[in-house]
């Protein structure tokens, strides 16, 4: 029997706050000791963390830098708008502070960038598209990493009213009430505007989003979930030529893999 | 003797490199492998797809190469997700690792990772905990397993003994392997104020089975040596492995990483091939003024 190690335990949890709590810096900062004794520390542990008291901290920037490269690699727009506002800083800061990365896996911290943006509704009153801008910021990630998937064998090339559309696997029908598509590291907030796009990557492994009408986004979102081309069409009065014609470049694109 | 769990007379020997995302797409394009092995982490791999994907599998497909993980939270107290265990386990074995290694730190409490390398109390009781979840993560794995000694910037709560101390019980503790960062001890030793080589001098080096060596940068603000892996090693880490290798007495692998301001991959592979050399003259038996090549450790 292998006792609880609950004076490690402790110290971990103590250490947990001071990197991760918003107020870590400053209530750390101010006496370090009183911090320990506030999360029932050995009175020994409480001096250790005053005598430690600039290097502890010093993690506290490490773990914030570690967040530095990576973040801004996959939001680069989100993060020149809140850096140009001062705010970025802020930003990671409240991330962290929510205890939203919760994956081993370090590339699950962009999803959880976005999950915890959507939870939480930071910056939200000040710059309302700051969720959908992220949030197509990480799919153009997500689609490039997708899983491969096994070659689909006896799928036509020819799209039919009595068929079903074969998707390729990273394909994802977005709508944003802003042209998210259109923000740019010089110009980062985009327009208001229904928008929607079919993003997916193609044959050369590229990330591409074709912008659709409403009416070819809903076209696309019935094919999707696995109603026939000519059920699809006809549920929205939609010309069946029309959507033909879409799935037929969809699938010179690669992101229809073929028709069944 | 070689401890009970880890392999002896693996191929693996000479100096690799980290495979870095930067270099990809010229080394998949490469006839032959450029090194002797690569390091590469199995979390960053495993789920993935698209064409870097498909590079690192060509690459991984080719060349011989060995795994270091970097988010179980070794010292920690969060139980590992099944998923993410079969997905190692399933890594493991496609890429034929002889073994895998983690740090001996702690990354996560209570759910919240924060992704860094957080040093553990020097307790008897955390040298318990770290025995035990060592033991719990090997029998998840298909091969051996090593921990690598980290960089600490501070100890975490009043040490009832030294860093030292603490790896070797948890070494002997958990019967397992160690991978020895190099650069980890050089920069611990001017943290921290103690001589490298006296350092090394009462560890297990029989336990060794690969090495690490990365360069560092001193932070005036902090006034602190950071184990920064983002520039070339510089001389007293070369000197040090170079020091250490005949002590350990097998030619062992020693694995170079650089993970910030990655350079050309001509770059590396040149720093690589200044390390080989340095290597090799370590263990050149006529050049080794140390305890010569009877394959134990002293002291
Ligand atoms: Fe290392």
């Amino acid at each position: 029997m292998v006792e609880p190690a609950e004076r490690t335990s402790a110290l971990q949890g103590c250490l947990a706050d001071l990197l991760l709590d918003q107020d870590g810096h400053s209530l750390f900062g101010a006496d370090p000791a009183a911090f320990g004794a506030a999360r029932q520390l050995h009175m020994e542990d409480q001096a250790a963390l005053a005598h430690y008291k600039s290097r502890l901290l010093t993690y506290r920037s490490l773990v914030r830098s570690a967040l530095e490269d990576p973040l801004p690699d996959c939001f680069p727009f989100t993060h020149a708008l809140l850096e140009k506002a001062g705010q970025w800083a802020a930003c990671v800061d409240a991330f962290l502070g929510s205890r939203s990365i919760q994956s081993s896996y370090y590339r699950d911290v962009n999803p959880a960038f976005v999950a915890w943006l959507a939870q939480s509704g930071w910056g939200q009153d000040r710059w309302p598209f700051l969720l959908q801008l992220a949030h197509y910021e990480y799919i153009e990630v997500e689609i490039l990493r997708w899983p491969d998937e096994a070659p689909q064998v006896d799928l036509g090339a020819l799209p039919k009213a009595d068929l079903y559309v074969v998707f390729d696997g990273t394909v994802r029908n977005l709508a944003y009430a802003y042209a998210v598509q259109d923000a740019s590291g010089g110009n980062p907030e985009p327009d208001a505007g229904e928008t929607y796009l079919l993003a997916y990557r193609d044959g050369a492994g590229d990330f591409q989003a074709s912008t659709l009408s409403p009416h070819a986004s809903a076209f696309l979102a019935r094919c999707l979930e696995g109603e026939r081309v000519g059920e699809a069409a006809r549920a929205l009065g939609l010309p069946l030529e029309d959507g033909l014609e879409l799935l037929w470049s969809l699938h010179a694109k690669g992101a229809v893999l073929g028709f069944r | 003797m070689t401890p009970s769990g880890t392999p002896s007379g693996t191929p693996f020997s000479g100096v690799g490199v980290g495979l870095r995302r930067p270099h990809l797409a010229q080394v998949a394009a490469l006839k032959a492998s450029p090194v002797p092995f690569w390091e590469i982490a199995p979390e960053n791999v495993v789920g993935q797809g698209g064409t870097r994907h498909r590079q690192v599998m060509q690459i991984l497909e080719r060349d011989p190469v060995l795994t270091h993980g970097l988010s179980m939270s070794m010292g920690g107290f969060d139980a590992w997700e099944r998923d993410v265990l079969d997905n190692l386990r399933g890594f493991l074995k496609a890429t034929q690792s002889p073994w895998h290694s983690e740090h001996l730190c702690w990354s996560s409490f209570g759910g919240a990772n924060t992704h860094e390398l957080l040093p553990m109390p020097f307790t008897r009781e955390a040298v318990q905990h770290s025995i035990l979840r060592t033991r719990q993560l090997q029998a998840e794995l298909p091969v051996p397993f090593l921990f690598e000694n980290v960089s600490y910037y501070a100890e975490l709560g009043a040490a009832e003994m030294s860093e030292k101390q603490f790896l070797a019980e948890v070494l002997e503790g958990a019967d397992c392997g160690w991978l020895l960062d190099i650069n980890n001890v050089y920069v611990n030793s001017r943290n921290h104020s103690f001589d490298a080589k006296e350092w090394l001098e009462g560890m297990p080096l029989h336990r060794v089975q690969q090495l690490h060596i990365a360069g560092h940068a001193w932070f005036e603000e902090d006034q602190l040596v950071i184990d920064t892996h983002g520039a070339p090693v510089i001389d007293p880490v070369i000197e040090l492995m170079q020091w250490v290798l005949p002590r350990i007495g097998r030619a062992v692998p020693v694995l170079l990483e650089r993970d910030n301001d990655i350079p050309a991959l001509e770059e590396l592979l040149a720093e690589r091939a200044a390390l080989q050399k340095a290597y090799d003259v370590a263990l050149d038996p006529l050049s080794v003024s140390g305890p010569g090549s009877g394959g134990s450790s002293r002291g």
